[in-house]
């Protein structure tokens, strides 16, 4: 039972070590993207927060710009720009990846009206 | 088909208003939160708003427009009348597009909150904590299942639930019954995880729609769909034991209504381990191919998929050394080769403008083929089955009574040979049924059902059952369940592991039907970061085919004399402190007795074999944002078992006053870590890190074709600490 209990308190320590990363200095970006819907809005999201140096990422979908904060040391505004570009949407200047954004579904491509589903 | 159902029940709760806007929550049945979801008046997208990560929403009021809309992409939209002030509660549906029960979620496990039978789901999520590797790997964190280690050398598996073998649970794959007759073996290990979609487990009996064989429960295992799964899914396998793995699951969308997917599953294990030194390879040398190929056609009035399945599985295990018969005669070996094709179809006839109205019709053919040796003696059996189900739902006036009613078909030609006994049979099973439901706003649910099944061997077999559940205030909701069951027992597939022994197997009575009646109960609590469930199921046999190991050398198989009857109980604590932590605790009792002592000409209530009365589970897992790491450890604990009586000297007389023998309780953890990329997943993880292995599995394995060998005698994990490691990678 001791092994066990070590253990447990080993897990404790792992899963707060990786939440104490979380403390560090965050820098913020505001980006404006080519999102249309709900979908767009997960995926971006998503994709942006598994991103390296990416801590969080909300996009609003009234106005469609996506508030990044970010880890200076790792990563910056242009590459946040690139990778949102890779998932397939504009981000200000940087034009979406055309092979990414084909891929997207239907509803959440440029040519697709505002919709609602 | 679920759309069949109000989508929603709206709880007014106290008024909390806000004078120009309506407020309130989205979420799912699981009532966890949905985040994004579109809320906007009806025929007015302008001023659309999303549901924030609680599912909460706010949006400002309409004098000239009373009706919101809810949207959102998987889910049933719907359309609800405001009125009063009070904050909304909305649960959307998972959208389904045949008659399928199919639910996705992104919560790890929860109760099924709108069934009115007590239905736990275990989602891909649940499923990909513990990362190894098919069906009978899939309940680790699972705390009313538990898997019973079959025998030290065959590697089968099988499942128990409620204190009773899982050959009591019907246990079908996208509601075709499945792993039954000669799959009951290795069936569950024919099911690969990265396959699976969710697993529905109902406890106490099932509904009479999905077939007469859940006594006591009923599990249905949804796999990957070829029109909402990923384009690519590849995962990769490996454990230091040499065990390997790919699964590649393939889909693709031909039309707006065609689609096409390929699950794949190749797996192999050829290394000797013999870590306890008794000359037996631990685990069994094996490789698997496994395919699936399906066709899904989805219109608005026509739903249609049609597939085949293919699976080849070569597994030999024995003593070290040993090659096959002819060239290691000396050695004792296990051999088994199992074949099996499958064909499917299913097809629904939908009425968009009377979305309650449905047809159904499900049609299966297998074809099941097993040839294995246990040192020089055969068992060879073919299982060739046809099933078909067909369903009518409708309405009677308005959606509040609504019903099912349709004919079923089972033919079942069994063919096996083992030694010299013959057992051959031919089940045809027509049957019919009818199942009332009383929905009253989601919160009194009251199911009655019952079917009919003339079974062309045994006869007329009436199964009637009753499903309950109300809703008390918010947060709590009671269950209750009551019916009968009925199984044709199967028992060398189904006693397999026993045969890897110098038991002799004796048919005292010829092969009957086992009839039960299952009552239970439940409760659920949910206060907001915690959640309590007590469950306490209760279960009578009137027939029930008896497997009797208690005199050494021998298994008697026999019709049961007296009573046989099991309680068991539960108890589970779910806490989820914030967005990141997890945890559960569970205890579960059991207490299982039999009547026994046929071979003697007695009646004796004797305590179930190889059952631990109490279990302990405690899982704790923590998750960043997104999944981006994962963490996740689950601690069983297993009490004391009684065991049969392994003393040489031990001269099994009479059952009244039987020593007994008993295995010592042990614990069990597991544990697995989980780094999540934007297209791919790697995970690393552990199991039995306690390290605790059955001592001597196997009785006198130094003289394995003397009488005393035995296989069959293993309550507890073989092999000690196993690592692994995988990837997963998808284009979606």
């Amino acid at each position: 039972m001791k092994k066990i209990a070590v253990l447990f308190v080993m897990f404790g320590l792992i899963s707060f070590g990786s939440n104490a990363q979380k403390a560090s200095v965050a820098d913020q970006v505001e980006i404006k993207t080519s999102a249309v819907c709900g979908m767009c809005k997960k995926r971006i999201e998503r994709d942006l927060g598994l991103t390296k140096g990416i801590e969080s990422a909300n996009l609003n979908l009234d106005d469609k710009v996506v508030t990044v904060k970010f880890n200076p040391k790792k990563t910056n505004a242009a590459k946040i720009k690139q990778q949102i570009s890779k998932i397939g949407y504009d981000a200000d200047e940087v034009v979406a990846n055309q092979k990414s954004h084909d891929a997207l579904p239907d509803c959440c491509q440029k040519t697709a009206k505002a919709h609602v589903d | 088909m679920k759309n069949i159902k109000i989508l929603v029940f709206i709880l007014l709760a106290s008024a909390d208003l806000m004078a120009q806007n309506v407020q309130g929550t989205v979420r799912d049945k699981s009532s966890a939160g949905l985040p994004g979801v579109m809320v906007h008046w009806k025929g007015e997208t302008a001023g659309t708003v999303f549901s924030d990560e609680k599912g909460q929403f706010s949006i400002a009021k309409k004098t000239d427009n009373q009706f919101l809309v809810f949207k959102m992409l998987g889910y049933s939209p719907d359309t609800v009348l405001v009125s009063g002030d009070g904050p909304l509660t909305i649960i959307l549906k998972e959208e389904t597009s045949d008659l399928n029960e199919v639910v996705v979620k992104t919560r790890a496990s929860s109760i099924d909150a709108l069934s009115p039978l007590h239905t736990e789901i275990i989602n891909a999520k649940t499923l990909a904590k513990a990362a190894c590797c098919n069906l009978s790997e899939s309940f680790e964190t699972n705390a009313s299942v538990s898997v019973n280690y079959a025998d030290a050398v065959t590697g089968s598996k099988q499942i128990q639930l409620l204190g009773l073998s899982g050959l009591y649970v019907q246990s079908n794959i996208e509601n075709i019954p499945s792993i039954r007759g000669l799959a009951s073996t290795f069936g569950l290990n024919f099911v690969p995880g990265t396959w699976i979609q969710s697993i529905d487990l109902v406890k106490g009996t099932g509904s009479v729609v999905n077939g007469f064989e859940s006594m006591i429960g009923a599990m249905n295992v949804e796999l990957q769909k070829p029109d909402n799964s990923e384009k690519l899914y590849l995962n990769i396998y490996a454990n230091h034991l040499g065990r390997g793995e790919v699964n590649l699951n393939l889909s693709r969308k031909l039309t707006p209504k065609w689609s096409v997917g390929l699950l794949t599953h190749g797996s192999a294990l050829k290394t000797n381990i013999d870590n306890n030194g008794d000359g037996f390879l631990d685990l069994p040398k094996y490789d698997q191919v496994n395919i699936l190929n399906r066709w899904k056609y989805s219109g608005e009035r026509f739903m249609a998929q049609f597939g085949v399945k293919m699976l080849r599985d070569t597994r030999m295990g024995g003593q070290k050394g040993f090659e096959s018969r002819g060239s290691t005669p000396g050695l004792y070996g296990f051999t088994n080769k199992t074949n099996r094709v499958e064909f499917f179809s299913k097809t629904a006839k939908l009425f968009p403008e009377k979305p309650y109205r449905g047809l159904g019709l499900i049609l299966n053919g297998t074809w099941h083929d097993s040839e294995s040796y246990f040192g020089f003696k055969p068992y060879l059996a073919t299982q060739k089955s046809f099933y078909s189900n067909l369903i009518y739902q409708d309405i009677f006036g308005t959606t509040m009574h609504t019903y099912k009613t349709g004919l079923s078909f089972q033919a079942d030609n069994y063919d096996e040979k083992y030694g010299a006994i013959l057992l051959k049979r031919n089940e045809l099973i027509p049957g019919a049924f009818f199942e009332y439901t009383y929905n009253y706003l989601d919160k009194t649910v009251l199911v009655a059902g019952i079917r009919s099944d003339y079974h062309s061997i045994f006869g007329n077999q009436i199964s009637p059952r009753i499903h309950f559940k109300q809703e008390v205030g918010k947060n709590d909701t009671w269950r209750v369940s009551f019916g009968k069951g009925f199984r044709v027992p199967n028992p060398l597939a189904e006693y397999f592991g026993n045969l890897v022994s110098s038991r002799q197997v004796v048919f005292v009575d010829p092969i009957a039907p086992e009839v039960s009646w299952s009552l239970g109960t439940s409760w659920i609590k949910n206060m907001g970061k915690y959640t309590i469930s007590g469950e306490l199921y209760h279960t009578r046999f009137e027939k029930q085919q008896i497997a009797d190991m208690e005199h050494p050398g021998y298994i008697y198989f026999y019709g049961l004399d007296g009573k046989s009857r099991t309680t068991s109980a539960l108890i589970e604590l779910n806490y989820g402190p914030s967005n990141n932590w997890e945890f559960k605790a569970a205890y579960r009792f059991i207490d299982s007795k039999q009547t026994l002592g046929k071979p003697n000409g007695e009646n004796v209530l004797v305590e179930k074999m190889f059952l631990n009365r109490d279990r302990v589970l405690l899982n704790a897992a923590y998750a960043l944002p997104y999944d981006k790491w994962k963490f996740d450890l689950t601690l069983q604990w297993n009490g004391k078992r009684r065991i049969p009586n392994a003393s040489p000297t031990y001269d099994h007389m009479s059952y009244q006053n039987m020593p007994y023998e008993t295995a010592p309780a042990f614990a069990n953890l597991n544990g697995q870590i989980t780094r999540t990329f934007v297209n791919w997943d790697i995970y690393l993880g552990g199991e039995n890190l306690t390290n605790f292995k059955q001592k001597n599995p196997i009785f006198d394995p130094g003289n394995p074709f003397g009488g005393n060998f035995d296989a069959g005698m293993a309550w507890g994990p073989v092999v000690g600490i196993t690592v692994y490691s995988g990837v997963r990678y998808k284009i979606r």
